[in-house]
């Protein structure tokens, strides 16, 4: 039975100093002047990602900023990636939408610092003073001197260092952001990318439609709901036993599968349902790249590739619902998404939230290693503006295997009841960055 | 058609004249004593040995006629060494790359601009226009403290980059030439904006702990022509001083000048200069002979400081905001031409062949006596030179010196391609015209270079060099991974 210490240290505060603009270090050239968004990207226009990989920086890489070989290494790193570099702009004509001017107008990079340690930051920090870490400028009416994407390096007492990174939906999803700050550790340590990113369009995208609201503006600023979030880790071996316990109903259970569940149920009894023959409903979100299609898209592909799927709940049994999330992800069908995808349309409408989300993440983030013997020490994603039913976010852990890490993001009243719920405590989870 | 041919013709026929006439003054004095020594030897021949040597014995020379007639001969030669100027060897320089992290891409530096002037719709589209006219590539640099928003020009800030760029220069250049610190007689440093306390040679003799009774001189204020300048007082130096080295620095300090205001004429900097600098080695020890690069012919140095409007064309103040920019005024092509005109005045005696110099001299005089109405005859520098540096300062005065000198499109490419790759990086701009042309493989042995640079002041100063040794390619240096991109077509105007 783990009992739940969240101290909360007010001393902690993040302070910003300076912002600058990185660009790349070699010129786009005339080949790529302007990126088409594909109808899925623009359907997530509403939402802001934001990750903080957390490094405890031995070799001190961070130190001096002007002139470390950090800010080489980015700029090297994104002469590869020309739309971080570009600035959006809208389409010509009535019915424009956002498409990205590959201008080499570059990446912001804040420089903040903290005034504690990495470790009393990782102990006591809550997530809105997290939010600090990744800081965001929200988009203006017109884009055309805002940087899509923001970079922050902040440095710790004694060492340490987190890097922030944010961006609009728009342009990434979280898979090619976590393999964007891989591919920047790659370049950093002289080795080659392991996964080239690729701006070649999805496949199967319809025919850009007029929006029906007049042209494309940009994004109201944060949600309305007082949100929380917390975060909770699941050692490898409490997810080994967890799995072996409903070995028989479900064999090939991941921990994806069993995580999704166990929030969804717990969860489920916290929300008041309205009338009696609604079912509470999860959308889950994954990432299809380099499988499910017959020609796959390539793991580097960057853009949004996500495909979100509805299951109700049925039942209150956890082992009964880890199988039909599993059936249900496994019956996943290339039609399926290009469905989804052709359904989408012009509304601009929240893709997180509208219903309880949750997101499946690979195993990426921590593969970005700046030096060759030094993992994250940790990291975290925070999507912004999700609507008020939530969002579950599974992981991967700092320790490998079966480890997982889960952020969970609802209202506020509803994240305090969740935190005390038995049937999580019980799993042993290490809680941190927490609102609560 | 019937009128067009003769035309042709004729200029065919002038062509040939024009050739022919050359070669017959260039080569007077040879064309005259080839037929004096044919008809000498002739002579000799005619006489026979016997003749010859009764000749000799008529002469009746005794010993002291003979040794007076040897010291003579001595001392006369002695006296002529003596008092010939030492020459003066160009080693070899060292340009600086500066890193890509600060490279400043169009698109950043327009929404920086629109960022830092909001409340200036008409001096954001100012530059914008500048810039797309500019003659600029993508890939000119500006120092770490202007990519910030808002730029940090602290004292901190301006230090930092001129170590950046002074010693990773003369780091470059102790690599290429193998010399030691304490092997250096003479330093001159020349960065006009930017003049702290202690001075920039003093950070340099601190950083490589020069010797003691190094001869060190900073020279700041004088503008983008002061690298010619401290060539000249190097050049003076090194006649005093015999079996020196001297070192120069040339390069020019963005950190603190970057106009701050939105006054239009002195925002026109900041569109056109970037960071750079570059480091010779100069020496007159006959051991550097065999490996230098170039020898120094003249320097010609003119000033049109007199003149008011001249003295005033590029000044600093402080604009109506207190902030301090230096504001161009609009006549500085008109008196860039002038003081063009005055520098090649002096330098043509000393430089054009003699045919070139024989039609001026007709010119002038038909126009005193006959005719003032005559065209003046602007005599073809072509002829005097291969290779032609003229100071990056903009695209306007690189189309202002083609047009005067009448130069081809690949006379001024060197130029050109600098201001596109670099910018203007003021006084060590030659240097970067210069390496262009040797990794382009162009330079050989007894190929002349004219470097011209103007400054503030104002001032035209040009040097003549001589190369020493043909250069070969692939070289080292700051135009080693982009050469083979070069040259590029630079439109008349980059949609921004």
């Amino acid at each position: 039975m783990a009992s739940i210490t969240t101290s909360h240290s007010p001393s902690l505060s993040v302070t910003l100093h300076s912002k600058l603009t990185a660009v790349s270090s070699e010129p786009t050239g005339s080949g790529k002047t302007h990126h088409e968004l594909s109808a899925l990207d623009r359907a997530m226009a509403q939402h802001t990602l934001h990750m903080v990989f957390y490094y405890r920086d031995q070799d001190e890489l961070f130190g001096l900023y002007d002139l470390d070989s950090w800010r080489e290494s980015l700029s090297t790193v994104l002469t590869m990636y020309p739309t971080m570099t570009g600035r959006l702009l809208l389409e010509q004509g009535h019915d424009g939408n956002w498409q990205v001017r590959c201008n080499d107008a570059g990446v912001r990079v804040v420089k903040g610092s903290v005034d504690g340690t990495l470790s009393e930051w990782l102990n006591s920090a809550t997530a809105s003073q997290e939010k600090l870490l990744a800081s965001w400028n929200h988009m203006p009416i017109d884009p055309t001197t805002w940087s899509p994407f923001r970079i922050q390096v902040s440095n710790f007492k004694e060492g340490g260092v987190a890097i922030g990174i944010s961006c609009s939906h728009m342009l990434a999803d979280l898979t090619c952001l976590a393999s964007f700050i891989k591919s920047w550790t790659l370049v950093h340590r002289n080795l080659p990318i392991t996964n080239p990113p690729s701006f070649t369009p999805l496949p199967f995208s319809p025919s850009p439609q007029p929006l029906s609201n007049g042209h494309a503006k940009p994004p109201p600023p944060q949600q309305a709901k007082d949100m929380a979030n917390a975060t909770f880790k699941f050692s490898s071996s409490t997810m080994q036993q967890c799995l072996s316990n409903i070995h028989d109903i479900c064999p090939n259970a991941t921990p994806f599968d069993f995580l999704c569940a166990l929030f969804w149920t717990r969860i489920s009894h916290l929300k008041p349902l309205k009338n009696n023959d609604q079912t509470h409903s999860l959308s889950i979100c994954i990432d299809f790249r380099k499988k499910l299609l017959k020609e796959p898209i390539p793991f580097g592909y960057f853009g949004n590739a996500l495909h979100f799927t509805m299951l109700s709940l049925e039942g209150e049994d956890l082992g009964s619902v880890v199988s039909a999330v599993n059936r249900h992800l496994a019956g996943i069908e290339e039609e399926e998404i290009r469905c989804a995808i052709e359904r989408l349309g012009s509304s601009n409408r929240c893709m997180y939230g509208e219903e309880l989300t949750c997101v499946c993440m690979e195993s990426l983030p921590y593969e970005a290693k700046f030096s060759d013997n030094e993992k994250p020490v940790h990291v975290s994603c925070h999507v912004g503006n999700v609507a008020g039913k939530g969002l579950i976010m599974v992981m991967p852990s700092c320790e490998e295997g079966l480890a997982r890490t889960v952020t969970v993001m609802l209202p506020h009243e509803e994240l305090a009841e969740l935190i005390k719920d038995e049937a999580i405590l019980q799993l042993d989870p290490t809680t941190l960055l927490s609102d609560i | 058609m019937p009128p067009m041919l003769p035309d042709f013709s004729n200029s065919v026929k002038l062509k040939y004249v024009k050739l022919g006439y050359q070669y017959l003054v260039n080569h007077i004095i040879t064309l005259t004593l080839v037929p004096i020594m044919l008809g000498v030897s002739i002579e000799i021949l005619r006489l026979g040995p016997q003749e010859i040597l009764n000749l000799w014995n008529s002469l009746h020379f005794n010993l002291v006629q003979i040794l007076c007639s040897a010291f003579l001969i001595i001392f006369v030669a002695t006296v002529y060494f003596m008092s010939k100027p030492r020459t003066i060897y160009l080693v070899d320089y060292a340009c600086f790359k500066p890193p890509v992290t600060c490279r400043v891409p169009f698109a950043t530096f327009m929404g920086h601009s629109r960022l830092i002037l909001k409340n200036n719709p008409k001096s954001v589209e100012f530059q914008m226009r500048i810039l797309e006219r500019s003659g600029l590539g993508e890939e000119t640099c500006l120092p770490p403290a202007i990519h910030y928003i808002p730029p940090k020009p602290t004292m901190e800030a301006a230090r930092g980059e001129a170590e950046l760029v002074i010693f990773s220069a003369m780091d470059s250049l102790f690599k290429k030439t193998g010399l030691k610190p304490k092997d250096i007689d003479i330093l001159i440093v020349n960065c006009s904006l930017f003049s702290p306390t202690p001075s920039l040679s003093a950070m340099v003799i601190n950083k490589y702990k020069l010797r003691s009774n190094i001869k060190s001189f900073n020279l700041s204020g004088m503008g983008c022509s002061a690298g010619l300048i401290s060539i000249d007082l190097a050049r003076d130096l090194l006649q005093v001083h015999p079996n020196s080295n001297a070192v120069v620095v040339s390069t020019e300090i963005i950190t603190p000048n970057y106009y701050q205001g939105n006054e239009r004429a002195m925002l026109l900097p900041n569109c056109l200069f970037r960071m750079g600098g570059a480091a010779i080695l100069l020496s007159n020890r006959r051991s550097e002979r065999r490996r230098a690069k170039y020898r120094l012919v003249h320097v010609v140095r003119t000033h049109k400081g007199a003149d008011d409007k001249a003295y005033r064309c590029v000044f600093e103040e402080e604009d109506k905001e207190g902030k301090v920019g230096i504001s161009l005024s609009k006549d500085l092509m008109a008196i860039a031409g002038e003081a063009l005109k005055l520098n090649i005045t002096t330098m043509g005696p000393l430089v054009l062949p003699a045919s070139e110099q024989l039609l001026f001299l007709l010119t002038l005089i038909g126009r005193k006596i006959f005719n003032p109405k005559w065209k003046p005859y602007i005599p073809d520098f072509k002829q005097a030179f291969e290779h032609f540096c003229i100071h990056a300062g903009g695209r306007a005065v690189i189309d202002e010196l083609q047009k005067n000198l009448q130069l081809s499109t690949e006379h001024v490419e060197a130029s050109r391609m600098t201001l596109h790759r670099f910018g203007n990086t003021s006084s060590s701009s030659l240097w970067y015209e210069l390496n262009y042309i040797e990794s382009k493989g162009r330079m050989k042995k007894g190929d002349r270079v004219w470097q011209i640079a103007f400054g503030s002041g104002f001032k035209c100063n040009s040097a003549v060099w001589k190369c020493n040794k043909t250069i070969k390619t692939p070289i080292d240096g700051p135009w080693t991974d982009c050469i083979d991109r070069y040259p590029v077509h630079i439109p008349e105007i980059v949609k921004l």
